[in-house]
């Protein structure tokens, strides 16, 4: 009789570990606009535009570029449409123009920059790249500048001026 | 005259050496009752019976000459009887007496020759073909999951946590049948479908690395799948199943109206004439799936064939074919569109045509000696259709000398020498050409009271195309003791190895979110080195009980990696561990009515290169199976727990990739199964019906990132023999 018990017992505790939740959760629905995180600015140009370039990128790192390591897609965050040769003003919207289908997180990003390369295919080898701007807060050019990005906000005012004549340190290669 | 006396003399000497009569007998117990399903066997040769339901038995077709009969049932003392067969030998009365300790009397043939279950020194689980029957399972791979320290990452096993999940790329399971690796000469990945369940006598779990035996792949253990013998009278087995899968838990996530069902359909037929015995299966099974885009069409050609050419000869030869049509989901769109795919993989297509043969020659030189011969060629070919064409056609060659030799009462070697050559055409694997040779030696000891002990080397040789060639030595040792009646205590140390597939070294292909795989030419082969201590306790066949402890430590152990150029490569992790415990135990509630088997495993497995977990091990895993029997009825109570996944692949699930929405979901897992059987008579003839219902609470998991595992379905299956 007690085996029969132990049976029913065993028969019980199934159904209240199995059938009290039902697992996997789908997410709740969510409003297009409380879901979108972003960036926008402009990027103005000095100087004449080297010869022979073939892609120039705003390329946001989720950590500053203090070794060759660094420059890898593990600390890559995103990378805006290529802005045409020759430019003088390029304006943007990290939604419109998000050139690797990358989904930003909520964060600060600790390095952003524009960037810019000869190689005829994209690549992500350090030596293929040469930094001719670097995002700054408020001015401040002794270090680079940090952009907070917030669920449900474009964060503005992402401006980087590319002086031809005088580039900005380069990270090590 | 002299010449005709003495042709006359070499003619009559012929032809008595060629007279064949039957032995017959009749098998009772001490106490002079009748035994039924006793195995006679005649040492050293193919030929053998079991007892009749009045204890007789006749074995026919053999020879006069001096014999040794070995007779064996479970429960009883095996017994050996030396016999001089002639024209005057009257039928036997065997005797057998009741053995004191009631241990299963299975014989297993994983480690490659044939001993008790209880004498092997590493922990193995047994499925009985009666086992897959009552389930229902629609794939070999789903029998698996029930198996404690197993687990199924999607279609990849896992032998206490040897593998993550790789996409079908590369094995540490080495998968055979009748001894045969099933293992394909491109992504070396196992295909379930294109095993013939129809035939399987029992299937054979080695829990640990038996590279020492088996080579690579064999790293993480063996399963070995076991055929049926020959038939004495014909048979057809014919068994049909249909099925349905519930709605979906969430009314969203429904994407069809249509009914989402499943089928199969199987016939069988075995049977003897004179010296041959034959096999022929046919199988049709579809799945239309609970996801969109997963669908399966597939056909199943089966054959297989035994003839006994002499006493000490038998030939096997076996052929099965599959052709698979089937949809190619690879992740979910989002967590609100669970079941159906990404848009960009909706409408992936694969076709695949997998065709495998092999040639078994046994051979007895006396009964203390035999030899085994196995060719078999394994051709496959798939052509994926996607983001692009893939394609892959590889031939593998297979040869194997195995040979068993009974030195001593005391002492069995166990030698073989084996060779393989692949040649691959692929447009993502660079159409590479593969050579493999190893050489293998096993001793198992027996010469002190209560102990076996076992002990074995491999060597291996391998060659993948241009590749510097790489050597592989792997030792073994093993230790079974009986330390009473009721209990043993076991112990091994084993090596393994595993050389890279030629899909992890030369793969380029471009998969799901414009993500390339590119090949990695410095791979190296992976190599372990296992401990084992366990202990099993039997006081009678009511009840028993296993527990054992394992600590394997992996050196370049192979895992898919996303490089700083956001490419999929595979790398060598440095170094891993795998621990853990294991405890099973069998028991009967109620005698020969209600048993239950319980299952627990704890495993911690670590990269020890960045001191995380490994990727898809749960720390925690626990199986029970409670059955009840009251004939005709067979009622299965399943239930399976899985803890949380520690470790994912978070690069592809986590911003800025996020190549995988809301791939980071993931769940411990209960399921929970019902069966219900009824045996019965069909105008004479005996069937089987069963009921089956599988996650019943219709609980949501994954086994892999965005892919949820099946919802909650319900099937009948018929079986008639006839």
């Amino acid at each position: 009789m007690y085996k029969t018990f132990l049976l029913l017992i065993i028969c019980c505790m199934l159904y209240f570990i199995s059938g009290c939740d039902k697992g996997i959760e789908p997410e709740p629905e969510k409003s297009p606009e409380s879901e979108i995180i972003g960036f926008r600015g402009k990027v103005t140009f000095t100087g004449n535009w080297p010869a022979g370039i073939t892609r120039t990128h705003i390329v946001v790192f989720k950590n500053e570029i203090k070794s060759v390591d660094d420059f890898s897609f593990q600390n890559l965050a995103f990378v805006v449409d290529s802005i045409p040769y020759k430019s003088q003003e390029f304006i943007y919207n990290s939604v419109m123009n998000n050139f690797f289908s990358f989904t930003l997180a909520d964060g600060t990003y600790k390095y952003i920059v524009v960037a810019q390369s000869k190689t005829p295919s994209i690549s992500l080898n350090r030596d293929d790249w040469f930094i001719v701007g670097v995002y700054y807060n408020n001015g401040d050019k002794s270090k680079p500048g940090t952009m907070t990005l917030q669920k449900g906000k474009i964060t503005t005012g992402i401006d980087v001026n590319v002086d031809f004549n005088n580039p900005p340190p380069q990270p090590p290669k | 005259m002299k010449k005709f006396l003495i042709a006359l003399m070499l003619i009559s000497s012929v032809y008595n050496f060629a007279q064949t009569s039957s032995i017959k007998g009749k098998v009772i117990t001490d106490k002079n009752e009748i035994l039924e399903g006793v195995n006679v066997i005649v040492v050293g040769t193919q030929y053998g019976a079991a007892s009749m339901r009045n204890g007789s038995f006749e074995i026919r077709n053999i020879p006069y000459g001096e014999y040794t009969l070995e007779v064996s049932m479970i429960g009883f003392a095996k017994k050996n009887l030396s016999i001089s067969f002639d024209s005057e030998t009257k039928p036997l009365i065997i005797v057998l007496t009741e053995e004191a300790i009631q241990t299963e009397q299975i014989i297993v043939s994983a480690s490659k020759y044939e001993q008790k279950v209880q004498d092997l020194t590493v922990s193995t689980a047994i499925i009985s073909s009666d086992f897959i029957s009552r389930n229902n399972f629609l794939t070999f791979d789903d029998m698996l999951r029930k198996v404690p320290g197993v687990q199924m990452n999607l279609e990849q096993p896992s032998i206490r946590g040897s593998s993550g999940y790789s996409k079908g790329t590369g094995a540490r399971v080495l998968v055979a049948v009748n001894g045969i690796p099933i293992y394909s000469g491109d992504t070396g990945e196992i295909v379930w479908e294109l095993i013939p369940t129809a035939d399987i006598e029992r299937v054979e779990i080695i829990k640990g690395p038996a590279s020492s035996l088996y080579g690579s792949t064999a790293i993480g253990g063996v399963i070995n799948i076991l055929t049926r013998s020959n038939v004495k009278n014909s048979i057809t087995h014919f068994r049909s199943y249909i099925g349905m899968y519930d709605k979906p838990a969430y009314d969203f996530w429904k994407w069809d109206d249509a009914m989402r069902n499943f089928y199969g359909l199987e016939i069988t037929h075995s049977g003897t004439a004179e010296k041959l015995g034959y096999t022929f299966s046919f199988k049709k099974f579809d799945n239309m799936s609970y996801r969109q885009n997963d669908y399966a069409k597939r056909y199943l050609g089966y054959m297989k064939l035994n003839y006994d050419i002499n006493l000490q000869d038998r030939l096997t030869f076996f052929a099965d074919y599959l052709n698979m049509n089937r949809g190619n989901f690879l992740y979910w769109k989002d967590s609100r569109n669970a079941l159906v795919p990404k848009d960009e993989d909706n409408g992936n297509t694969v076709e695949s045509n997998r065709f495998l043969t092999g040639l078994i020659y046994h051979h007895y030189f006396s009964k203390d000696f035999y030899a085994e011969l196995k060719s078999s060629f394994y051709y496959t070919k798939f052509d994926g259709r996607g983001i692009e064409l893939t394609t892959s056609t590889a031939n593998l060659f297979r040869n194997e000398l195995l040979t068993n030799i009974i030195l001593s009462n005391n002492v069995v070697l166990t030698s073989g020498i084996e060779a393989s050559y692949s040649k691959i055409s692929s447009n993502i694997f660079q159409s590479p050409k593969f050579f493999g040779a190893g050489v293998y030696s096993q001793i198992e000891f027996k010469g002190i009271t209560n102990l076996i002990a076992s002990i074995g080397l491999r060597y291996d040789y391998m060659k993948l195309d241009s590749l510097n060639n790489a050597n592989a030595v792997t030792p073994k040792l093993g230790f079974n003791y009986k330390a009473a009646k009721d209990f043993i205590l076991r112990a091994s140390f084993g090596t393994g190895f595993r050389a890279p597939t030629p899909s992890e070294v030369f793969n380029t292909t471009t998969v799901t979110g414009g993500f390339k795989i590119i090949g990695n030419t410095n791979l190296s082969a992976e190599t372990s080195m296992s401990v084992e201590a366990g202990c099993n306790y039997q006081p009678d066949k009511l009840f028993s009980l296993d527990v054992s402890a394992y600590l394997t430590n992996y050196n370049n152990y192979i895992e898919p990696n996303l490089t700083k150029n956001a490419e999929i490569q595979f790398i060598n992790v440095p170094k891993a561990r795998i621990e853990g415990i294991e405890v099973g135990s069998n028991f009967y509630l109620v005698p020969d009515l209600v048993s239950v088997n319980l299952g627990y495993n704890f495993m911690w497995a670590r990269n020890l290169s960045n001191d995380k977990f490994l990727k898809y091990r749960p720390q925690h895993s626990f199986n029970s199976q409670v059955r009840i029997t009251p004939f005709p009825f067979d009622i299965g109570i399943d239930f399976r727990y899985m803890s949380r996944i520690d470790e994912i692949d978070d690069l592809i699930t986590q911003p800025p990739i996020a190549l995988v929405v809301d791939g980071d979901k993931r769940v411990p897992i209960y399921v929970t199964d019902l069966s219900f059987g009824y045996n019965f008579l069909m105008e004479s003839v005996p069937a089987k019906i069963y009921l089956n219902a599988k996650n019943i609470f219709n609980y949501n998991y994954v086994e892999f990132i965005g892919n949820i595992a099946p919802i909650r379905n319900y099937s009948v299956s018929l079986e008639l023999f006839f």
